[in-house]
């Protein structure tokens, strides 16, 4: 009897706790076995640990449900309407990957619940703001776009591969993926009247692809100087083989999974030379003291992979606060459009010995961007001109050292090594 | 009515199924339709997986194919070429049945595990071809998005749902009792007596293949149109074959209720699953579940349950 | 030219290397073991785990993978494949499951992100024009090394003559003293312990991941159904036929369409003689 008595009342507690206390819910979705996943994740609950720590979201205190996405498109929709309509979320944040987002869009727009993606960067997804503003207007994306992170890469091409290496001509190695593809697209456009550099051939191979070698052999037969290569998918089998077959010939462009720390170790080592644009901040980036204090935060709280969050951790955690922040004015997440204009307003500034060096904000609905000439409603705001002083550059250019090490090789400002071709390359 | 040899119990118990079926929305909540929503679709993969497979023993591996090609099509006409969601549904049936013929043709040859090969071979080729061959009408690899949705609303789309599937399952049961489905059964059992009595097995299969076919089609595209956007990931995937094989053959082959208790148990077991281990260790437990359970009885709960049931009376005698 | 023999031999030898166990399950029990997957999948993480993580020599790594895929076929013979009285649907059917199971036992164990493997061999060397790593020639000597000692096996032991006889007819072999049962079993084994060979060369040539499983099974049905059930020799050649197809459609049209001519090729090939190139006629 008394046993009953207690677990009565400990039934009672718990659930008078969880409609006294857990009044501001946030949903997170994404992978909860894979690097992207857990660095929002975890992005997202130290930011919530530090929240709740100085009183919460307007005294509320916040907890964090997460549903996972395995990064497969139909789980994503599932965990979305488990986590709209079973948990009654207030906010969802995501580290889903590009098609996993996609997929769960129609949900956000029926359920208009405030969701912030931190990974995806498919301008598409933009362009749906702009074409749709109401039923879009929950959404946001804290990481540049994909057309913003190659439009700058152009710039590399110009200022580096042509001015520096004095390479004029490209052979394109890239996927036959939507990613590749829009990418590829953006690259041959400009790389010619804007960086003067000849494409001499675009070559699109399978994802499946088992044994690079004739794609290197085809891309060595093309007579270019260098190979870009664009790559999301797998993107580690092509670039091993490239330093374990040691291709006579440069190569940079993008390589998804190079963005993390964990790449050097995944590899084997097999990663030495390899260089790719990365969304800001990237491993090898110099940090600001705020974002080291939340680095110290992570590496203190967290020993299992990732051992350094990746951009969309930084992301998550900066979003998060600010999502709440808006909330606070807006009186809470219920009306998604009020929560919305508020989020808009948002704008958090870290400096680096008195110069910007991040910023947390997002563009203007009407805001025309000067060097592509259209608007990023809802995105994250990103600078495409040096010496960049209204926000980061949209991305960076990295590259992986032989020796393991890694560094920021473009743009100058935040470079901390330069670019070089792998030893067995002859110049 | 008389060949179909129908009693009054099977109305009642079909009066009884519907009944429930279209008031659960007034006895669970939007979060739980939501799931079953997901299950309603998968019935309808799988009873339109049993008609072919489980009765005529021709196992195919390609059935997404089929799915994806329903999908594709009303994503591809209404987004792409803006024709209503009243066209685009039955036209994306008819293409479905026209790719169900596809699948037939190495069927007439070949069968036993040849035809699984093969068909997993159609499934492999689609995926690879999808994001290749003009992506300007497939979207490549980032699919289509922004379908028209038909409802909006956990109940709507549950009542569209579940009213699609019994519509299905009523369909296909009727036809299982006429003469053709014995005539399937009979393909699956010994396809060279069935032959040796004079009946077209040609023509039996084909007709078999078109229905399958077309509920698959079906059913792909009113899926489609429930997501809201379409990737090739989501559909021509070994994963997804994975669960409409596995809710047919842990439900029961070749019964109509069977493939939809494994779809509802299957779809169920991984949600309540969820809040105990968010992680993959969820997708173990599910697997592992599916592989013991149909280690046990591969016939299925259907048979499960009529072992019990006879025991009970059994004993009661 | 010269560059398309050095590469297509090869890729060939790997896909021979491949292939070889799952032909040898499918050819004795006509079963399609879709968990063949995840024999390469373990043997190249096994190899991992020993060699590049716990820093053991390489041969122990080898080994330990070879070991661990048969007794992944043993146990699967004793655990699914017995009971389950050789119900071919069946077995498909559970082998299907096993491989999404062991799907996600990887991701428990070695997490998502995909790993790559050190070279068994480090150094390269230009042959014809194209580079070689010592690597993948170390790879397909060891495929050909494997492949001749199976060959010699079936062909030479009372063991592996059983093998056929059960192969070409059960109830025979039965009647003329063979225990098909346990023939059954050391098959099981031997090609969990192929599968396991195959998936360290495989990893080495491209990447450890959770969902690898795939393509060397889709590859493997490929051959299978272009082969027909037949002998090691037509497994052999029909390796060579698909792998000189895709060094082929990459070097001189489309890199892209790569995978799409070995499917085309698997539906010609039905067409035209369903048993496959080198197959028995099946009744």
């Amino acid at each position: 009897m008394k046993n009953r008595s207690t677990l009565i009342l400990g039934l009672t507690a718990s659930l008078l706790a969880s409609t006294a206390l857990a009044d501001v819910k946030v949903g997170f979705i994404g992978s909860l076995s894979s690097d992207t996943g857990l660095s929002t994740l975890r992005g997202a609950e130290i930011a919530i640990e530090e929240l709740n720590a100085a009183g919460g979201m307007n005294g509320e205190k916040i907890v964090l449900v997460s549903a996972d996405t395995g990064e497969d498109v139909t789980e994503g929709v599932k965990a979305y309407e488990y986590l709209a309509e079973t948990e009654e979320v207030d906010f969802i944040i995501s580290g889903s990957i590009d098609d996993v987002s996609l997929g769960w869009l129609p949900r956000m727009q029926e359920f208009q619940i405030p969701t912030l993606d931190t990974w995806t960067s498919y301008i598409g997804i933009i362009d749906m703001v702009v074409e749709d503003p109401e039923t879009m207007a929950p959404y946001f994306m804290n990481i540049a776009s994909d057309e913003a992170l190659a439009t700058l890469y152009i710039n590399f091409g110009a200022d580096v591969l042509k001015k520096e290496m004095g390479w004029d001509s490209v052979v394109i190695l890239a996927e036959d993926t939507a990613f590749g593809e829009a990418i590829t697209g953006l690259v041959t456009e400009a790389l010619g009247p804007v960086a003067g550099i000849e494409t001499k051939e675009v070559i699109t191979y399978d994802v499946g692809t088992v044994d690079f070698a004739p794609l290197f052999s085809k891309a060595q037969a093309s007579g270019a100087d260098f190979i870009y290569q664009v790559s999301s998918v797998n993107s580690q089998v092509i670039s091993s083989q490239y330093v374990k077959l040691q291709v006579p010939m440069a190569m940079t462009g993008v390589n998804v999974s190079a963005l993390g720390l964990e790449y050097w170790e995944d590899t084997g080592g097999a990663g030495g030379g390899i260089s790719t644009l990365s969304p800001v901040p990237s491993v090898g980036f110099e940090l600001d003291p705020e974002s080291q204090k939340f680095v110290d935060t992570y590496q203190a709280k967290y020993t299992s992979r990732p051992v350094m969050p990746h951009f969309n951790g930084f992301n998550a955690y900066w979003g998060l606060k600010q999502a709440m922040a808006a909330a606070e004015a807006a009186g809470g997440f219920s009306d998604a459009a009020k929560w919305a204009k508020e989020m808009e307003k948002q704008d958090i500034t870290l400096e680096k010995d008195g110069k910007l060096w991040l910023r947390y904000a997002f563009w203007g609905n009407d805001e025309v961007e000067e060097v592509t000439g259209r608007t990023y409603p809802h995105n994250a705001r990103f600078d495409l001109t040096a010496p960049y002083e209204d926000a980061q550059p949209s991305m960076v250019v990295i590259q992986w050292k032989e020796d393991g090490q890694v560094g920021v090789v473009y743009p100058p400002e935040y470079a901390t090594t330069t670019f070089e071709v792998p030893s067995w390359v002859k110049k | 009515m008389r060949t179909l040899d129908l009693r009054p119990h099977h109305l009642v118990l079909w009066a009884a199924f519907i009944a429930l079926m279209l008031l659960m929305p007034l006895m669970v909540g939007n979060g739980t339709l939501r799931t079953m929503i997901f299950a309603c679709y998968l019935a309808m993969f799988a009873i339109s997986w049993d008609i072919l497979s489980g009765r005529t023993g021709y196992l195919s591996f390609g059935h997404p194919f089929l799915i994806g090609i329903g999908a594709y099509t009303t994503g591809i006409l209404t987004r792409r070429y803006g024709i209503p969601v009243e066209a685009s549904i039955p036209i994306a049936v008819l293409v479905t049945m026209a790719g169900g013929l596809i699948i037939l043709l190495p069927a007439l040859r070949i069968k036993g595990s040849y035809f699984a090969l093969v068909t997993l071979a159609v499934m492999e080729l689609m995926l690879q071809l999808v994001p290749v061959i003009r992506p300007d009408l497939t979207g490549g690899t980032r699919g289509i998005s922004r379908l028209p949705a038909l409802t909006r609303g956990a109940e709507n789309g549950y009542y569209l749902a579940a009213g699609l599937m019994l519509a299905v399952a009523l369909f296909a049961w009727l036809l299982m009792r006429t003469r053709l489905g014995t005539a399937l059964w009979a393909i699956g059992m010994n396809e060279e007596s069935v032959r040796g009595s004079g009946l077209s097995t040609t023509r039996l299969k084909s007709f078999a293949f078109l229905v399958s076919a077309g509920i698959a089609g079906l059913a792909g595209a009113f899926y489609a149109h429930y997501l809201g956007s379409i990737t090739p990931r989501s559909f021509f995937d070994i994963n997804i074959l994975f669960q409409i094989i596995v809710a047919v053959l842990i439900g029961g082959a070749g019964t109509i209720i069977g493939p939809i208790i494994g779809a509802f148990f299957m779809v169920f077991l991984l949600e309540w699953l969820r809040p105990y281990m968010p992680g993959t260790e969820r997708f173990f437990v599910y697997g592992s579940i599916a592989l013991v359970l149909y280690m046990y009885q591969p016939k299925g709960i259907m048979a499960i349950v009529d072992t019990i049931v006879s025991k009970m009376k059994g004993s009661r005698a | 030219m010269m560059q398309i023999i050095v590469q297509g031999l090869l890729l060939s030898g790997l896909y021979a290397l491949i292939a070889m166990g799952f032909m040898l399950i499918f050819s004795i029990g006509r079963t399609l073991n879709l968990a063949y997957g995840a024999y390469i999948m373990v043997g190249g993480y096994i190899y991992f785990w020993l060699s590049q993580q716990l820093g053991m020599p390489k041969i122990v790594g080898f080994a330990g993978a070879v070991m661990v895929g048969a007794l992944m076929g043993f146990l699967k013979h004793r655990l699914i494949v017995k009971p389950l009285k050789g119900d071919a649907v069946a077995v498909e059917i559970s082998t299907l499951i096993l491989a999404i199971i062991m799907q996600s036992v990887m991701v428990l164990v070695f997490g998502d992100a995909s790993k790559i493997l050190l070279p068994i061999i480090p150094g390269v060397v230009t042959v014809a024009g194209a580079q070689v790593t010592f690597n993948i020639l170390a790879a397909t000597v060891m495929s050909w090394i494997i492949i001749a000692a199976l060959y010699a096996f079936v062909r030479g032991t009372h063991i592996g003559r059983a093998m056929q006889a059960v192969s070409m007819d059960e109830k025979g072999a039965a009647i003329s003293g063979v225990d098909p049962d346990k023939i059954n079993m050391i098959t099981w084994a031997i090609s969990g312990a192929l599968g396991a060979a195959g998936g360290v060369f495989f990893a080495s040539y491209t990447q450890l991941s959770p969902q690898m499983w795939v393509a060397p099974v889709i590859i493997s049905i490929a051959i299978v159904i272009v082969g027909g059930i037949g002998s090691i020799i037509g497994t052999l050649i029909v390796a060579h036929i698909i792998g000189f197809l895709e060094v082929s459609i990459v070097a001189l049209w489309a890199p892209e369409l790569r995978g799409v001519f070995t499917m085309l090729l698997i539906i010609g090939v039905l067409v035209m003689r369903p048993q496959g190139l080198f197959g028995r006629e099946e009744h």
